[in-house]
Order: structure tokens, then C-alpha cells, then sequence
């Protein structure tokens, strides 16, 4: 019942955060200086193109329709809300003109998604292994490199680190692509292995940095779960050491590492942007990095607005599933 | 059983604490043996010593403590110090920790919890007749067979601490040490399970070591008494000889200290009760 009613408050928060960030996302172009209509008034003029008066409002009147900005701003903020969550359609792109802004966002989603699926899951099964390890025998050898090197990799800022990849990698040795081109039918041998060869380097630069992170936390957990009383007590009870970690160690570091996956999954999809610029990824980061230098309103609202509710959801899910593996949550 | 011969332990690995100071006795095969004492006079560091758990930075500074394990089951004897007693850990010795609120795993079903290091011996046969097993030794200490779905944090403190003597008393060892097994419990309950204490070890016929403040529990059910104060033993001997002439300054306070009802101490009314 308890568990119900957690579900529901959850399901609203979740609309509520998605509401709000639209709404910024409704407001804040509107509250700016620029008109998106003049200015796409003036690019068009700037290109040398002579139009009369009529023309101009003609063209006026067909942009302000693609904008949304006609009637009252309650009238413009309710067609908004109603056209990205009903229809989902955020009208043509711009610079890529008349391609749908949803087919553009449509054909860059699996890719981000890929990349960021991927790499938070190596680098969090193994962040929790070394930090685990490492909390557990402190002392080893092996938990010692593996906790400098992640230390030492920690606080490099990720676009140093990106770009040291991808000179290493692509550049002077000649491993890894520098731009991505992907070859082979679909769903074919090659698609896949091109798949994994171009995506390899942000994959990598991912894993790097976020490992780090999680070695740290998952360490800090476990060295304090060793001095818990029911863990003393498995070993009192002559419980062997793999044991104690599969059964009484692990699942309790593992548990608060789920919230912390929730946090960190709107860092990560902020960070893929910066991933996808640097190796020329043809993600969701990508798009609205041409959206922005392109200045593609449409595609702008429509990347951005995805963005949001892409991460929301992710962060819902994740939320949603923790109680059913904590039982103190799940039977209260 | 065991043998605790002028052992002096403490804790620290810099430094050293002392925390009991050149104490002999020895726990004898078939009897329940108790273990009274202030606050901090040392009674957990002694049971410590005895089981052989060194991970708090225990350290037994000089003497020994000197185990001889007779299974008759097996015929097998194992004699060792206690430095050496974990393999024999929930095998020939188990222990209920002082305590009861964190000490079982908060992700794990009481049932798994019981099961989990419970020797060979114990486990033969299906798991659903080890259930069966299990939950009617629970029953004998007023648990229903819903508790072994439980997790920890279903259960009230006194049902944890009752769960952590069944634990340790199922595994049907050679020794149990029990530190102050029954504090979280009210008197009706605590009683209960001092009897249901009494009952397996006479089954048994094993040892029981029992820690507690409380000299009422003491007359109910040990056979012998060791009152310890300040890390040192001041008092051993039968119980009932202890409480009528008692030697030590300490003890003849804590005696006297236990309520009255009718002009006579309560623990002979209670002892007389039970
Ligand atoms: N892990 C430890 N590290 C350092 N000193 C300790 C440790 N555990 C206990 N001590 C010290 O050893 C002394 C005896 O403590 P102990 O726990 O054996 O007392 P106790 O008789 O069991 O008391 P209580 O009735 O309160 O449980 C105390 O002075 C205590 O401060
Ligand atoms: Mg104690």
C-alpha cells in the first residue's frame, strides 16, 4: 500500500519537474532581447535576397506560426505545453530545412543513448568492484594501484582528458577514428563493429572520469559497512571472507550507490555534450550544439525540451526501482 | 571445557588498555555459568578473550585461554587456544553479542540469517524440513513461523534479540556465549526465554556462559557465579553459595541491593516462582 502511494508521489513529482522545465523553457527565449522572428527576418535579408513589404510579412506571419508566438502568451504557453506533450512536434528544423526537428532528434537519441548507457554501466560495475576491493583490504597491493589510479584520474578535468584521448588515440597512433563515419546495412556484422569502433573513444573518455568517482564512494562505504555490527557478527559466526562480501558487504555499499546513479545520470547527459562535440559524436549533444551556432529555434526547443525529459524519466526509473530492492522501504 | 588461566587482556595496538586483569577459571562441561559485574568491569572483554574474536584490537596481553572440545557426536577432541578458535566457530562455539539492534544484516531474511554458517550437521536434509526445524525451535521462544520471512527491521527489539539467542542455540554447539542476551526484554518475556535457555542447555548438555548485570537472572538459572569488578574477578562460586554468604564487599552490596517484597529478597520470590 505504502509502496503504492510512494509509486504516485513519484509519478507526480516527476510530471511536476517535467512541467517546470518546460515552462523555463517556454519563458526564457521570450523574456530575451532578441525576437527569433526578426532576427530570422534579418538572416534572410543579410543573405542578399530583396523582398517587398507584403513578402516580408508574409514570411513574418509563417514564422511566427512555426514559433508558436501567435495570441496571448497564456495562448502561446498553452499550445507549447500541448504540442510537445501530445504530438511531440517541435516543427521543421531550421537550418536543415524542411527535415522534421523530431526525425533529426529521432536518429541522434540512440546514439547518446548508447554511449551513456554503456559507459555508466562498465564504469559503475567496475568502480564498485575496485572500491569494494579496496575498502575491503585496504592494505593489498592491488587496491592500492587501482585506488591511485582512479584517484590520480579523479580531478582531471574531462575536456583535457577527452582531447589527450583523442590526439593520442586518433592522431599520432592512428587506432580510433577522429570523426565518426559509420559503414554497413542495418543491423548488419559491420553496422555493429563500426558501431563499437567509433564509439570506443567517448566510451572510454566516460568510463575514465566517472570511475573515479565511484571507486571513492564505494570505498568509503565499505570501510565504513566493515566496522558494522551485523558484518563482525557474520565473521564471528566463521562466515569466509567471500562470503561476508557477496552477502553482507556488497548489497549494503551497492544500495546508496542506486541514488547516487539517479544524481549523477543529469551530470553524465550535461557531460555527453561536451563528449560529443569533442569526437564529433552525431548524438543528442551534437544536435543542439548545431542548433545553437546554426541559431535553430525550433531544434533548439525540441533537443532541449527531449533532453529534460529524457534525463527526468531516467532519474524516475532508477528512483522507482530502489525500493524494490531495499526491503526497508518496500515493507514499511 | 575451557580454561582461562591468569589471563590479563586489553585493547589498543599503540598503547595497551587494560580491561581484565589476571583472571582464572574455568567454564566446566554441562553447566551454566554466570557472569555478574558493573558497567565496564570487563565482562564483554572476558567473553571476547574466550571465543577468540580479536577484531576489535583486543589483545591478550599474558596467560591463556585453553579450549578442549569433546563432540560426542563424533568422538572427536580438539583441544587449542583460543587464538585458534575460529574454525571452530559455529561449530563448537557460538555466541549471542551484547546488544541487538544492528547486529543483524538489514538486506536479509531472518530465515537465511539463521541458516547462514550453520555447520553441516545441522543442515542435513531438504531446506523445507530445515525450515520446519527452525521454526519450531523458534516457536519455543514465543516466535511465530512469520518471522523467518521477516527482515530485521519488522522485528521489535526484544524478537531481534530473541532471534540472536536462537540463532546461536541452533546451532547446537559445545559452548554458547551469551552477553547480556535478555537486556532489551520485559520481565515476563526475559523470563521465558531464560527458562527456554535453561531447557535447550539441559538438552544439550552443553555449556552456557551467561553475561548480565542483573543478579536476579543470576539466582534464577546459573549454577555457578563469577562477580567481576574493576577487571578482576572478586567472587567465584555456586550461586546459591554466593547469595547466602557472599565475601566480597561488592557483592554483599549488589545483594543487598535488590528490592525487598514482604521482608524477603525479590530473587527468592522469583527463584521461588520458577
Ligand atoms: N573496542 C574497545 N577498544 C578499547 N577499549 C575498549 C573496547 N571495548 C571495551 N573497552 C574498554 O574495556 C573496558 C571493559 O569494557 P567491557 O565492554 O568489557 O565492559 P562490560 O563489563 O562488558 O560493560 P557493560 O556491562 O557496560 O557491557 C572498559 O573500560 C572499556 O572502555
Ligand atoms: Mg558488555
Amino acid at each position: 500500500m505504502n509502496l503504492l502511494r510512494y509509486i504516485a508521489g513519484r509519478l507526480v513529482v516527476y510530471i511536476l519537474v517535467v512541467i517546470f522545465a518546460l515552462t523555463v523553457l517556454f519563458f526564457v527565449p521570450r523574456l530575451g532581447p532578441t525576437d527569433p522572428v526578426e532576427a530570422m527576418l534579418a538572416k534572410v535579408a543579410s543573405q542578399g535576397a530583396y523582398m517587398d513589404a507584403a513578402q516580408v510579412d508574409a514570411l513574418r506571419q509563417s514564422l511566427a506560426d512555426t514559433f508558436g508566438l501567435d495570441g496571448s502568451l497564456w495562448d502561446q504557453y498553452g499550445a507549447f505545453i500541448k504540442r510537445i506533450v501530445l504530438t511531440a512536434d517541435f516543427g521543421p528544423s531550421l537550418s536543415m530545412y524542411p527535415t522534421p526537428v523530431m526525425e533529426l532528434i529521432r536518429n541522434a537519441l540512440p546514439w547518446t543513448f548508447g554511449l551513456l548507457l554503456t559507459s555508466t554501466l562498465i564504469a559503475w560495475v567496475l568502480g564498485n568492484f575496485v572500491g569494494l576491493l579496496s575498502g575491503w583490504k585496504p592494505n593489498s597491493t592491488s587496491s592500492r594501484v587501482m585506488e591511485g589510479i582512479a584517484i590520480c584520474l579523479y580531478p582531471i578535468p574531462y575536456y583535457i582528458l577527452a582531447l589527450l584521448l583523442s590526439i593520442l588515440f586518433s592522431y599520432i597512433w592512428k587506432i580510433f577514428p577522429l570523426t565518426t563515419t559509420i559503414r554497413g546495412a542495418p543491423w548488419s556484422w559491420e553496422l555493429i563493429t563500426s558501431v563499437v569502433w567509433n564509439s570506443f573513444l567517448p566510451a572510454m573518455s566516460i568510463v575514465i572520469v566517472v570511475f573515479g568517482w565511484w571507486v571513492i564512494s564505494v570505498k568509503a562505504q565499505t570501510t565504513a559497512l566493515k566496522e558494522e555490527e551485523f558484518v563482525r557478527y557474520a565473521r564471528l559466526k566463521g562466515l569466509g571472507d567471500a562470503r561476508i562480501l557477496s552477502r553482507y558487504v556488497l548489497p549494503n555499499a551497492i544500495l546508496p550507490q542506486i541514488t547516487f546513479l539517479a544524481l549523477q545520470i543529469g551530470l553524465m547527459f550535461n557531460g555527453s555534450l561536451i563528449t560529443e562535440i569533442l569526437f564529433d559524436y552525431p548524438g543528442l549533444g551534437l544536435l543542439i550544439y548545431t542548433a545553437v551556432l546554426q541559431g535553430d529555434f525550433n531544434l533548439l526547443m525540441g533537443t532541449i525540451s527531449l533532453s529534460v525529459i529524457a534525463v527526468a524519466t531516467a532519474t524516475m526509473i532508477i528512483d522507482l526501482i530502489y525500493p524494490l530492492l531495499d526491503p526497508r522501504i518496500r515493507h514499511r | 571445557m575451557i580454561t582461562v588461566d591468569n589471563v590479563t587482556v586489553g585493547y589498543g595496538t599503540a598503547g595497551f588498555i587494560k580491561a581484565v586483569d589476571q583472571v582464572s577459571l574455568t567454564i566446566n562441561d554441562n553447566e551454566i555459568l554466570g557472569i555478574a559485574g558493573e558497567s565496564g568491569s570487563g565482562k564483554s572483554t572476558l567473553m571476547r578473550a574466550v571465543y577468540g574474536d580479536f577484531s576489535t584490537g583486543l589483545r591478550i596481553q599474558s596467560g591463556t585461554v585453553t579450549g578442549r572440545f569433546e563432540d560426542a557426536r563424533t568422538g572427536k577432541v580438539i583441544e587449542a587456544q583460543s587464538s585458534q578458535f575460529a574454525p571452530l566457530w559455529w561449530d563448537q562455539l557460538s555466541y549471542i553479542p551484547q546488544g541487538s539492534m544492528s547486529v543483524l544484516n538489514p538486506l536479509m531474511k531472518i530465515e537465511a540469517q539463521v541458516v547462514d554458517g550453520l555447520p553441516a550437521r545441522e543442515k542435513q536434509g531438504s531446506s523445507r524440513a530445515l525450515r520446519q526445524r527452525i521454526a519450531d525451535f523458534l516457536a519455543g521462544f514465543g516466535l511465530e513461523e512469520t518471522v523467518l520471512d521477516a527482515y530485521p527491521h519488522q522485528l521489535s527489539g526484544g524478537m531481534r534479540q530473541r532471534v540472536l539467542v536462537a540463532i546461536a542455540a541452533f546451532v547446537n554447539p559445545r559452548l554458547i556465549l551469551a552477553d547480556e542476551p535478555t537486556t532489551a526484554l520485559d520481565v515476563v518475556v526475559q523470563k521465558k526465554i531464560l527458562l527456554m535457555m535453561v531447557e535447550i542447555q539441559r538438552r544439550q548438555r552443553n555449556s552456557l556462559v551467561l553475561v548480565s548485570h542483573d543478579l536476579g537472572v543470576h539466582y534464577q538459572i546459573t549454577d555457578r557465579l563469577v562477580i567481576m569488578y574493576q577487571g578482576r574477578i572478586v567472587e567465584q562460586g555456586p550461586t546459591a553459595e554466593v547469595f547466602a554468604n557472599p565475601q566480597h564487599d561488592y557483592t554483599k552490596n549488589l545483594i543487598a541491593s535488590l528490592p525487598r517484597l514482604h521482608g524477603k529478597r525479590a530473587v527468592e520470590v522469583v527463584g521461588a516462582s520458577a
